[in-house]
């Protein structure tokens, strides 16, 4: 199924792109020099939808076993982080770097505190006080930044 | 001369050396640790040097190149894993001494080996790299986009994808390098109306989610793999014997390496590929190879070693990434506001000067690393990856929040990630999309100026003889593994097998 699934929905993201750049604005023929802004994406698009059907016609497809239930489990937790994230960037860090550890079989409460909270709050001091770096204010920054 | 001098006096500072020494053993560390490599390790430390002067920035990078790429040999022959890609044919004679209780000379052999190789490719490096630069010194537009066509056209060849998806994953990254406004009209494509996006999607979050988010998503399918380290004793440095057996080896080995460093995108895997199937093929006993051959680990370790120092020639002279990595340090040049080609050997070519002799330098501390340490290392191997991915996810997030102090920048890297990871799934390599992000703008803006120059008569690019042997060339990188195909199919001695 592979075999033309993967190219078909790579043509489809394509088409879709192409429409999206038929949309950008374009400069006047008398100030133009070089290409319109369209110009270039839209080759480059069309190389790839080409290329997408040589590889439906000529490329053996991959047979592979089944997305395991750990990368799943993974990818949901990319979505708990990035929903925690909107609360506090270094809670969601702490709540998904805890619940992977956790979800991968991980069941020392040391081993655990030390991905979800310590390794978290080292990074935080090193990046603000080492590199100046100005993270989002949220529920638990908020507590360093006053 | 005064550059060269004025580049090593650069590195002289206690306070460089020292950060030198520990990216050193960053880098061994990052290339012991499962699932990390050199790539992935320059893209994740990338966000850390952005406070630095650029001298300790890209130094740092490329330290971690050197190291890394030794240190998959440490794995390869302990564990029977290679820590990178580039060591996996080590892997075919260095585990099987290391059963034979020559773990020890194994490893010291990968450690001459390696030094050798490193030493011989920087030199070339430093000579090669000027020449190279003041060759490309009087390149026009065209013939600029004729040279990066060609580097994008060698991505065929890389990374574990066929030619065909290889060739869609970087023409993805070009495309994805097409975000942003327009060079030459300012408008903006694109953007769906985030201000972020008005400069482009930034490299490094791209890079540390294709490398870095996508490979905890592979570790992910390696939840149950066990690793069982061979019993080593001590390193010892290989005998007189052993030498007089493999110094042909590391020279021919050493060229090799250094000679596909430089061919644009090529890197150490391919690299120590050939050099082992040459070492074997010239070697008077070839059937040991497979069977714990010392000259096999010292033609695998030499030409991977002096690929690094070979893909850096046209990183820095042309602004071509000669490796994966290299991409990561081209990226780390371009954030410091560095601009790679021929004018880095005019305009600043003591930066140039210094990183040569912080390769030298690096190449020389791994003999110490290297033959006091592997044993140390080795155990790094063995930190159990439920604790080492989550600590990795949460530098990458940071990392990638870090240079631009944005939260959409965050969420490009998660998104590379996941793409990245689908990617290798379905046999599309993240090299090509993380090379052709780098060059996609390079390519437009130089397609652009040579329509400007050429009165938008595209086709006179063809009719300048230095844009139509690149232009030959990409042809030849493009269907070359195709016709040799069909000559060997037509060849009756390989058809019938003799």
């Amino acid at each position: 199924m592979t075999r033309y699934a993967v190219p078909c929905g790579i043509i489809a993201f394509c088409l879709l792109t192409y429409w999206l750049s038929t949309q950008f604005d374009r400069v006047p023929p008398i100030l133009l020099r070089g290409m319109q802004p369209a110009d270039f994406p839209q080759m480059v698009l069309i190389l790839i939808v080409t290329l997408a059907v040589l590889v439906m016609l000529f490329d053996r497809p991959i047979v592979r076993d089944p997305v395991p239930s750990a990368v799943w489990i993974s990818l949901g937790l990319f979505g708990l982080f990035a929903l925690a994230a909107q609360v506090d960037l270094f809670l969601g860090l702490g709540v998904f770097a805890g619940a992977l550890a956790f979800m991968w079989g991980e069941r020392r409460i040391w081993a655990i505190g030390l991905v979800a909270l310590i390794s978290p709050a080292l990074v935080f001091l090193l990046f603000d006080q080492v590199f100046s770096i100005r993270f989002p204010r949220g529920l638990l920054t908020n507590l360093w930044y006053g | 001369m005064e550059p060269l001098i004025a580049g090593l006096m650069a590195l002289m500072d206690p306070g460089l050396l020292v950060l030198l020494f520990a990216a050193t053993l960053g880098g061994v560390i990052i290339g012991a640790l499962p699932g990390l490599n050199a790539t992935t390790g320059a893209a994740l430390l990338l966000p850390f040097t952005i406070t630095m002067d650029p001298i300790p920035a890209i130094a740092i990078l490329t330290t971690i190149y050197c190291a890394a790429t030794f240190a998959g040999a440490i794995t390869a022959i302990l564990i029977n894993t290679p820590g990178t890609s580039a060591s996996a044919t080590t892997c075919l004679d260095g585990y099987p001494l290391a059963q034979r209780g020559e773990a020890g000379r194994a490893l010291g052999m990968a450690t001459i080996s390696s030094t050798i190789g490193g030493i011989i490719s920087v030199i070339c490096l430093m000579l090669a790299a000027p020449l190279m630069a003041r060759m490309a010194y009087n390149f026009a537009p065209p013939e600029y986009f004729a040279l990066t066509v060609f580097g994008i056209s060698m991505l065929a060849t890389i990374g574990d994808g066929t030619p065909l998806r290889n060739i869609i994953a970087g023409a993805f990254g070009v495309l994805l390098a097409t975000v942003g406004k327009d060079l030459l009209t300012t408008v903006e494509r694109f953007t769906f109306g985030f201000n972020e996006l008005s400069e482009g999607i930034g490299f490094v979050p791209v890079m540390i989610g294709i490398f870095g988010i996508s490979e905890l998503l592979v570790q992910a399918e390696r939840l149950s793999v066990k690793r069982r380290q061979v019993h080593m004793k001590a390193i010892k440095l290989p005998s007189r014997a052993d030498y007089q057996k493999v110094w042909r080896t590391i020279l021919r080995s050493s060229g090799i390496g250094t000679f596909i460093g430089i061919l644009p995108a090529e890197g150490a895997t391919v690299a120590s590929m050939i050099g082992y199937n040459e070492a074997r093929r010239w070697s008077k006993t070839p059937k040991e190879f497979g069977k714990g051959s010392i000259e096999g680990i010292a033609g695998s370790e030499a030409a991977n070693n002096s690929a690094a120092g070979g893909a850096m020639v046209p990183t820095l002279a042309l602004g071509i990434p000669g490796s994966p990595t290299a991409a990561v340090i081209l990226a780390g040049l371009m954030v410091h506001g560095l601009q790679p080609g021929p004018t880095m050997f005019t305009e600043q070519a003591e930066f140039a000067y210094a990183i040569f002799w912080a390769m030298l330098l690096v190449n020389v501390m791994f003999i110490f690393v290297g033959l006091f340490g592997a044993k140390i290392f080795a155990r790094v191997t063995f930190v159990p990856v439920q604790i080492l991915w989550p600590i990795v996810f949460t530098f990458s997030i940071v990392g990638g929040y870090a240079l631009d102090q944005s939260m959409l920048d965050v969420y490009i890297a998660l998104g590379a990630g996941v793409i990245g990871y689908f990617m290798r799934r379905f046999g599309y390599s993240v090299v090509p999309l993380a090379i052709g992000l780098i060059l996609g703008g390079m390519l437009e803006k130089r397609l652009g100026q040579s329509l400007i120059m050429l009165d938008d008569q595209w086709w006179l690019m063809f009719t300048r003889p230095l844009t139509l042997l690149f232009f030959a060339l990409t042809v030849l990188a493009l269907f070359g593994p195709f016709l040799w195909r069909l000559f060997k199919q037509r060849d009756p001695m390989v058809s019938t097998g003799e």
